[in-house]
């Protein structure tokens, strides 16, 4: 059983002094997020509830219910509203063409995903929304305008007066009632706040064997996060099943092809308004007349939205009504529904390659939005090109192969192993692959979690259980150096050992696994005075030493990170200081220690622990990124020199230690990643096909993703999403075979010259000249479809299917008819 | 505020907040996140360049000879509104009261002392050192002057001592000496609701000085003189004004 209950707003009615109910302007961010919708109260129209006008400015307060353990009881962080108020000021400024003023009043920002960080720069630096340091005590309504009034006091202590036409309540997530209605029930454990207890090296098992759990009821979280730990849940359930897998499996019923060999065109367009972004801009109705004027064109429509559910039945609809032949649909980017759409034409007995987009919004109505009249000419231009090109398609025929069903992990991590050891459990055979000596990877320098749990024994514990696993077998001291094949069926040269044996290696699915490390400090005289450690370091001196002998600790954070080298937050530093920081105050009581932070980022269930480190007695002071602390070494001890942002006064601290919070690193995988062909973001972490749909999942089929190569992360999350890595590996290796793409490169042998400028420019290697039979082979399985050996071949003997020669001029022929 | 450097750090020091920590364990004095949502709502803030949050930094810091010597303590009205709101919950004016208990008597505010003092010295327990009779008489003329003067009002009471009474009204002190009219709307709205109150001819006093002097004896006394009161005449409310 998982359970998935979800999460309900926080409800701010009872919070008299922000006048939520009463004052109409002032709205919760749900509620906000209604009014951004197309489908919303004011179809997208950002407008205030009282007068229905378009507000001139609007604040958000965020913490309205989380991390409060006295008007709402709620002491943790919900996680998502920092970046969600975030989201809400940008597309608000977005919606309204003018000036709209942002204000963003937090006690800290709290960014700390994946990417987060550069768009809260991008909010603050580029888009002009201003984060205010402040907290506001109570709303005022101005009756007459229905403005509303904030007082706040600044950091400096000085009092200041706004007035904004709506404020947007930035409510935290809490558990419905019916969620510890069910828990009772089935008799599961929930923790104080009634989110699901759950051990962190067991993050989405729930008190009784059996019942998992993901999503928010886990512990608050984000998109990205629920979507992981449900692939995550779905792992450990079908490892409990995987005996009963495919013995009930449904199967979808695909009516037989129709031959449209020598029918003439029937083009059918479907115009989308995307909500909003495309017929806020766009004129769609002038679009839609022009379309159906079009050579071929029988029948075209606007929708709401084509992508939905219904839509794709209207579209079923109409191609059997109109007997269409080919279908147009002018929305967004086909990366994101291609897909979806050419499974609507197979539903109709129709080729799936009979379909065309054209991208009217990503490249027309969101880079055109303040030229509608031009942005709905060139939202004509694409859709004439694009019914110019339907005309020219043909039918393909995807080829099928079959699935080597086993997987390669790559890295001997924490997660490599919790991913080698679920594909196990699902039946899988496995081969992880470790480049050090010993499987443990980061996971070996650290020795507790903030919870209070050992780590070490639960490494000797997976390592052993990884170790006995039949169905895993463990390459430690291994090196990838040859990759190729392609989905399905990869073969992966390792290289193991001190004599550098060669070992091949087939399998069908890739778990890339390869973690992170600690950053290496060249700042505050690390690697210069012994008394400056790192956190993993002080971890390391505390378990060894204890900290009898320690009078003051200093801690920075952000060290490499949220810099102008590393622009991303490193996500752990923070928890990392308040667990080492209560250790410290545990272990001696007297001692006394200072966090000098940028945001504190304890975010969810971790907020309780910075709560007590506080109760305990550690200061935290807040510095700018453009003051940092200034640190001196003296005989007895550092001195370390930094303003404290509430005295506005500059403090000096003497201490027997300095510890700095440094970030992660991205392990080195130039080799492994030009090898295997894998793209890395510029922080060198690797990338997921989709940030929030598909979190686990590379662009490329068959390879995934997990741990700290992705992205920087705790114990726990790491675990999580090891196993969601497992179970979409699990749904591609449980096919004994799968369709590839119709789109290959094809050579026509009898005009090829043998140039091979092919072989040397693909990309991938797939090109080869057999020698034997003296021609030029491309192999459609391993084609990926790139078309580069299309664009250089110099004899044009080359095409690629479905994007061949004259399907592409044909775009710019109709094009240049209409005129520039 | 001087611009030398705060000096922290080195070996752990006793300080003023650990003291008041004992005595009020649930103030949560350790746990502020500086959010500063106390000093937005704070009528002190700004007064004498000082703020709740600034002032309880202080305290969390060990600054303790600086928060003795502050005189913003006793710019707090004890109003309350920065506990309310604050997401921990702390106790900002139980923290001021004690930093107003921790200065010596002679040294606290010269004004709300000799407030104190002079209530102590009549059973009145007036602030302006009002006595039985001078209250007696304000009150008697005040009604008779209003009575004949609007005829709507002809039957218009304020009784004094009258036992069993449902109403105890108390009375700020600085009224009957200064601005006597200033306690005729409050009866016109007892006698229109048809209430039935007393004053007492002592311990009518509605203001208690001592509290904010941090004289806990003597705030102490005037409470317990204002219930005693209250019971002698049997009444079963005590309304009070301040």
């Amino acid at each position: 059983m998982i359970l998935s209950p979800g999460t309900k707003p926080y409800d701010p009615s009872g919070l008299d002094n922000l006048g939520y109910g009463k004052y109409p302007n002032v709205v919760t961010s749900d509620g906000f997020e209604r009014i951004l919708s197309a489908g919303g109260p004011y179809f997208g129209h950002v407008m205030r509830p009282l007068d229905r006008e378009e507000p001139k400015s609007i604040a958000w307060l965020q913490c309205v219910g989380s991390r409060d353990t006295n008007t709402c009881g709620n002491g943790y962080c919900s996680s998502v509203c920092c970046m969600y108020a975030v989201k809400e000021a940008m597309i608000a400024k977005e919606h309204i063409h003018g000036d709209l003023d942002c204000v963003v009043f937090n006690m800290d920002m709290r960014t700390f995903g994946k990417d987060y960080e550069k768009y809260f720069l991008r909010a603050r630096d580029k888009e002009g929304v201003r984060f205010e340091k402040a907290r506001v005590h109570t709303i005022t309504e101005d009756t007459e305008t229905g403005d509303l009034n904030i007082k706040y006091a600044d950091e400096t202590g000085e009092m200041k007066e706004e007035t904004f036409s709506m404020v947007v309540l930035s409510v935290g997530m809490t558990i419905p009632d019916s969620a510890v209605e069910l828990a009772k029930k089935l008799g599961i454990d929930l923790n104080h706040y009634n989110f699901a207890k759950s051990d962190p090296f067991k993050p989405v098992e729930t008190s009784k064997s059996g019942i998992y759990t993901c999503g928010v009821f886990q512990g608050p979280k984000d998109i990205p996060g629920s979507v992981t730990e449900a692939s995550a849940a779905a792992c450990l359930a079908g490892a409990d099943l995987s005996e009963s897998r495919g013995i009930d499996t449904p199967v979808v019923e695909v009516p037989e092809q129709k031959d449209i060999a020598g029918d003439d065109p029937r083009i059918g367009v479907f115009v989308c308004n995307c909500g909003i972004n495309i017929g806020g801009v766009v004129d769609v109705p002038a679009v839609q007349e022009y379309a159906a004027t079009l050579p071929n064109v029988v029948f075209a429509d606007s929708n709401l939205f084509t992508c939905s559910q219904d839509t794709q039945e209207k579209i079923k609809e109409m191609i059997i009504d109109h007997n269409l032949n080919r279908v147009v649909v002018a929305s967004c980017s086909p990366k994101t529904h291609e897909a979806m759409f050419m499974e609507t034409l197979e539903a109709c007995g129709l080729n799936r390659y009979l379909f065309e987009m054209a991208n009217i919004r990503n490249q027309n109505s969101w880079i055109h939005s303040k030229t509608p009249e031009i942005a709905t000419k060139k939202a004509k231009d694409l859709v004439r090109m694009a019914v110019a090109r339907s005309t020219t398609l043909k039918p393909l025929n995807e080829k099928v192969i079959t699935v080597n069903q086993s997987a390669l992990v790559i890295g001997g991590g924490i997660a490599g192993m919790n991913s080698a050891l679920n594909l196990g459990k699902q039946g899988f055979e496995v081969v992880l692959v470790e480049k050090d000596d010993v499987l443990g990877g980061m996971s070996l320098n650290l020795h507790h979690t903030i919870e209070g749990n050992a780590v070490r024994p639960y490494i000797e514990q997976l390592i052993e259980e990884v170790n006995a696993h039949e169905k895993v077998e463990v390459l430690t001291g291994a090196k990838v150096s040859a990759f190729g094949g392609y989905k399905g069926n990869f073969t992966t040269e390792v290289i193991t050992g001190q004599d550098g044996e060669k070992r091949s290696i087939d399998h069908g699915a890739i778990v890339v696994a390869t973690g992170a490390k600690e950053y290496k400090p060249t700042e505050y005289l690390y690697g210069e005075d012994d008394r400056v450690v790192t956190q993993v370091e002080l971890g390391n001196i505390l378990e060894e030493k204890g900290a009898a002998d320690l009078d003051t600790v200093v801690m920075i954070q952000c060290v490499g990170s949220r810099n102008d080298e590393m622009q991303e937050c490193s996500r752990i530093c923070c928890q990392n200081a308040v667990k080492n920081a209560l250790h410290i105050k545990k272990l001696n009581p007297d001692a006394q220690v200072f966090v000098l932070y940028r945001d504190i980022r304890t975010y969810g269930l971790m907020e309780d622990f910075y709560k007590e480190a506080r109760e305990l007695g550690v200061i935290f002071m807040r510095f700018d990124k453009d003051a940092p602390p200034e640190v001196a070494a003296g005989k007895d001890g550092l001195s370390i020199s930094v303003k404290d942002h509430i005295m506005q006064q500059n403090v000096s601290i003497e201490a027997d230690m300095l510890v700095l919070s440094a970030g992660m690193r991205a392990e080195n995988t130039d080799e492994l990643s030009g090898v295997m062909k894998l793209n890395r973001n510029p922080e060198g972490y690797f990338m997921e096909a989709h940030v929030k749909l598909r979190p686990v999942d590379m662009p490329g089929e068959g390879i995934f993703l997990c741990g700290t190569a992705h992205a920087p992360k705790l114990i726990s999350e790491t675990i999580s999403q090891a196993q969601a890595a497992a179970s979409r590996a699990t749904t591609f290796l449980a096919n004994s075979e799968i369709k590839l793409s119709a789109i290959t490169a094809k050579v026509d042998v009898d005009h090829c010259v043998k140039c091979l400028t092919c072989v040397r420019s693909c990309p991938f290697q797939v090109p080869t000249f057999n020698t034997e039979e003296k021609v030029l082979e491309i192999d459609e399985a391993m084609c990926h479809g790139c078309g580069v050996c299309a664009c250089v071949c110099p004899r044009q003997t080359i095409q690629l299917s479905f994007y061949e020669d004259d399907q592409l001029s044909c775009k710019i022929d109709a094009l240049m008819a209409g005129g520039i | 505020m001087a611009e030398a450097a705060i000096k922290l750090g080195g070996k752990k020091k006793s300080i003023f907040m650990d003291k008041v920590k004992e005595i009020l364990p649930q103030g949560n004095l350790s746990l502020c996140l500086t959010c500063g949502l106390c000093s937005s709502g704070c009528p002190a803030t700004g007064l004498e360049s000082m703020d709740p949050r600034k002032f309880l930094r202080m305290v969390a810091l060990g600054m303790d000879d600086e928060i003795l010597a502050s005189d913003w303590p006793w710019c707090c009205t004890m109003c309350q509104r920065c506990v309310r709101v604050c997401p921990m919950q702390i106790d900002i004016p139980q923290l001021i009261f004690n930093i107003r208990k921790a200065r010596p008597r002679e040294d606290r505010p010269k004004g709300i002392r000799d407030s104190c003092d002079a209530a102590m010295k009549t059973e009145t327990l007036s602030a302006m050192g009002t006595s039985v009779e001078d209250f007696i008489f304000v009150v008697e003329d005040v009604l008779e002057e209003y009575q004949e003067s609007q005829p709507e009002f002809a039957d218009m009471q304020a009784p004094i001592d009258k036992k069993g009474a449902e109403f105890f009204l108390n009375q700020n002190s600085r009224e009957p000496v200064t601005e006597p009219d200033e306690m005729v709307p409050l009866w016109k709205i007892l006698h229109l609701a048809g209430a039935d109150w007393t004053y007492g001819s002592k311990a009518w006093t509605g203001e208690n000085y001592c509290l904010f002097i941090a004289d806990t004896d003597n705030w102490e006394k005037i409470t317990r003189a204002q219930a005693a009161m209250t019971t002698e005449l049997g009444c079963k409310t005590y309304l009070n004004t301040e």
